[in-house]
């Protein structure tokens, strides 16, 4: 029987939701929310992250087709 | 402990193993949603038992703008008083008049209000003063968080009055009294320095408290994010031109690589406050000339503002 060659599963992007509603895609991963913030320049304190909808802690790790929303918690009042 | 979930890695919470929500910097200690929920409503109970901030019987103005801390407030307040006695709560707004800005916020204050069915008291800076923020600093953008500051301290104090309050309990948190702390070394007013963080009032007027001063910001936005009460709400356009906003980046970029940073500054100032606390505390009461308030000077901030006000 003929089998096809095995083919490598194609990364996907991750899928970032920006403060200012923007998205943009990042690279597969796997990386640390800390080191993804770093990245796109965001102070940790300043911002949460969640990951698919829940709330992640700087410390995940994230990566391939996560939808990763940052949210700026600065706003005063 | 860390657990693999599809592509990404959740680490667990350090008491129970279930998916870790915030990781506390200066410890890495882990907390999941319900933990650290616990976590915060104790940290402020602890703040009001230890400072005797509130006591039963007490009737609470809370100073609701309708923002993130004194939304946090006003729902921690309300689980976590129960533990101290009967209490009661009035919230308290105040409309400055700052348009594309305080609409929204005052929206969010009314909605929250409704939903805890308590009393709501709001007052405007023209109903007290003759004018809106905005049209008070045409032309003196630069001075609106000083401006703002005088005029809203006496309107909360007013709106207060007339709840019939004991207390008057503001949203200040960690952040906030950590940059306060800054603001006035920079300044070098030793006085403000050493005024007691959890009571502002010194006898003079309805005590004000903040059971949200060991609290930080990031904390507050996970605690309401995890209670589905996360608001994007607009951030105050005069926010640019005040010294807060610099110390504010320049404290969270120090906190972020050195963990601590915040609360070391608010162990400083109860040191500093301890030792000599006691010797700034006497300076003299008068009351002011025109309106009869107590102020330190002949005449009240809020005199020497209104004359320069049009």
């Amino acid at each position: 029987m003929f089998m096809h060659p095995a083919r490598p599963v194609p990364h996907k992007a991750m899928k970032i939701l920006l403060p200012d509603k923007c998205r943009r895609d990042a690279g597969p991963g796997p990386v640390t929310v800390e080191a993804l913030l770093s990245e796109l320049g965001f102070d940790p304190i300043e911002v949460i992250v969640s990951r698919n909808g829940m709330l992640v802690t700087e410390d995940a790790v994230v990566g391939n087709d996560d939808e990763i929303r940052i949210i700026r918690i600065a706003h005063g009042g | 402990m860390v657990h693999t979930a599809g592509h990404g890695i959740t680490p667990r919470c350090d008491t129970c193993g279930e998916p870790a929500v915030y990781r506390e910097r200066t410890t890495g200690r882990h907390f999941c949603k319900n933990h650290f929920i616990a976590d915060v409503e104790g940290r402020v109970l602890e703040t009001i038992r230890s400072r005797n901030l509130i006591a039963p019987g007490d009737h609470v103005a809370v100073a609701l703008s309708g923002g993130k801390d004194s939304t946090a407030l006003l729902v921690i307040l309300s689980k976590v008083l129960p533990g101290v006695g009967p209490v009661r709560l009035t919230a308290i707004t105040i409309d400055e008049g700052i348009a594309g800005y305080r609409e929204d916020t005052v929206r969010s204050a009314d909605t929250l209000v409704a939903r805890y069915a308590l009393p709501h008291l709001t007052v405007s800076f023209p109903d007290l003063f003759g004018g809106t923020l905005d049209a008070f600093l045409a032309g003196r953008e630069p001075e609106a968080c000083s401006v703002c500051g005088i005029l809203r301290r006496k309107a909360l104090t007013v709106a207060a009055e007339r709840a019939g309050a004991t207390k008057l309990a503001t949203g200040h948190n960690l952040d906030d009294e950590a940059q306060s702390v800054f603001m006035n070394v920079l300044r070098g007013d030793l006085p403000r320095l050493v005024r007691d963080s959890g009571s502002d009032s010194q006898g003079r007027f309805i005590p004000r408290i903040k059971p949200l001063m060991f609290v930080s910001e990031k904390e507050i936005a996970v605690y309401l994010m995890l209670h589905g009460m996360w608001a994007d709400l607009p951030e105050c356009p005069y926010a640019v031109h005040a010294l807060r906003g610099e110390v504010r980046r320049m404290l969270a970029t120090l906190e972020s690589r050195h963990p601590g940073t915040m609360l070391n500054l608010m162990k400083s100032k109860a040191k500093i406050e301890a030792q000599c606390g006691g010797l700034l505390e006497d300076e003299a009461v008068h009351r002011c000339r025109e309106c009869g308030d107590p102020c330190s000077g002949e005449i009240c901030q809020l005199c020497t503002l209104k004359k320069t006000l049009r």
